[in-house]
């Protein structure tokens, strides 16, 4: 049976990864972690899988703030069981070239061993994700598009 | 003593949830149930806040599958922590337009009550979603498309 991790750790993890603190992060990744980001790598290019803690570290230190400055997250919802954890969530940034606040809904899935994150997964709401990163609605060929009066997106 | 959901109902609600029957479904709905689906509500008629349990029968019973019918939901990792629960699936369904097979990656975070759902809050890989209903690839103003080399969204 998996050793359950404690939830000092899985706190002191999201502390360091919600503030972007890389030095702090470094000790919580596994060696061989794997990170996963759900969503179109052609347009938001952060998406997709990697493996191994120094890529990992680079994506999050220097690939990802190419196109999402300041990044923030805030947790609405921390659950630990086992081995495993998960955060759901909103994560704020800007873009910095243009100056533009990004703010969408993400849900991480994290599995520990030894105390050290090997499995990461978030899944985000990549449709509102990639309308505010370039700051246009999406076309979708033959979709309609609601009028102002209709439920939007929440 | 605060409440707590135990593993046992909550396998047997993601049993039922799997079948999408609302009949199976229906005895874990919480009667004043908020169930929230995040994407493009204009685009995928199914996503938005739904309240009340006949609303949210309703919802799976009959507004989802005027767009997709759903025959396989495996859960990849499950996280019960007090009265709450996070589950990262697949989603396997049929076009209801023409039968063509769709896949997206779907996480729940819940709040049971009394052993019932009274608060749900779903993502989805919207993006990938809204492609694989249309059936063709988004058109992303600004955004370059990789080509047949380039790696995918996982």
């Amino acid at each position: 049976m998996a050793k359950p991790v404690p939830r000092s750790v899985v706190e002191g993890f999201y502390k360091a990864l919600a503030a972007s603190d890389f030095v702090a992060l470094d000790p919580y990744l596994d060696e061989n972690v794997t990170w996963t980001i759900s969503g179109p790598v052609d347009v938001l290019p952060f998406c997709g899988q990697r493996r191994g803690k120094d890529i990992v570290l680079k994506l999050l230190d220097r690939d990802i703030p190419v196109f999402l400055e300041k990044r923030r997250l805030t947790p609405n919802a921390m659950l630990i069981d086992g081995d495993r954890a998960a955060v759901f969530g909103k994560l704020m940034a800007s873009r910095g070239d243009i100056g533009r606040k990004i703010s969408y809904h993400i849900a991480q899935f994290v599995r520990f061993e030894n105390e050290k994150v090997v499995d990461y997964l978030s899944l985000i709401d990549s449709f509102d994700a990639v309308e505010q990163v370039l700051g246009k609605q999406i076309t979708v060929p033959g979709g309609v598009r609601a009028g102002d009066g209709e439920l939007v997106a929440i | 003593m605060s409440y707590s959901v135990s593993r046992a109902v909550v396998d047997a609600f993601y049993k039922a949830y799997a079948t999408r029957d609302a009949d199976k479904i229906a005895p874990f709905i919480h009667d004043d149930v908020e169930w929230t689906i995040s994407g493009p509500v204009d685009y995928l008629p199914f996503c938005g806040i739904h309240r009340g349990k006949a609303n949210v029968l309703d919802l799976i019973e009959h507004k989802v599958k005027a767009v997709l019918r759903t025959f396989s939901f495996v859960p990849e990792s499950i996280v019960i922590d007090g009265d709450q629960v996070a589950m990262l699936s697949r989603q396997s369904a049929k076009r209801t337009g023409d039968g063509c097979t769709i896949s997206y990656r779907v996480a729940n975070l819940m709040r049971f009550r009394d052993d019932k759902v009274i608060v749900n809050f779903s993502l989805i890989d919207s993006y990938d979603a809204v492609e694989q209903v249309f059936g063709q690839q988004l058109v992303a103003p600004g955004a370059p498309r990789a080509g047949n080399g380039d790696f995918v969204a996982v």
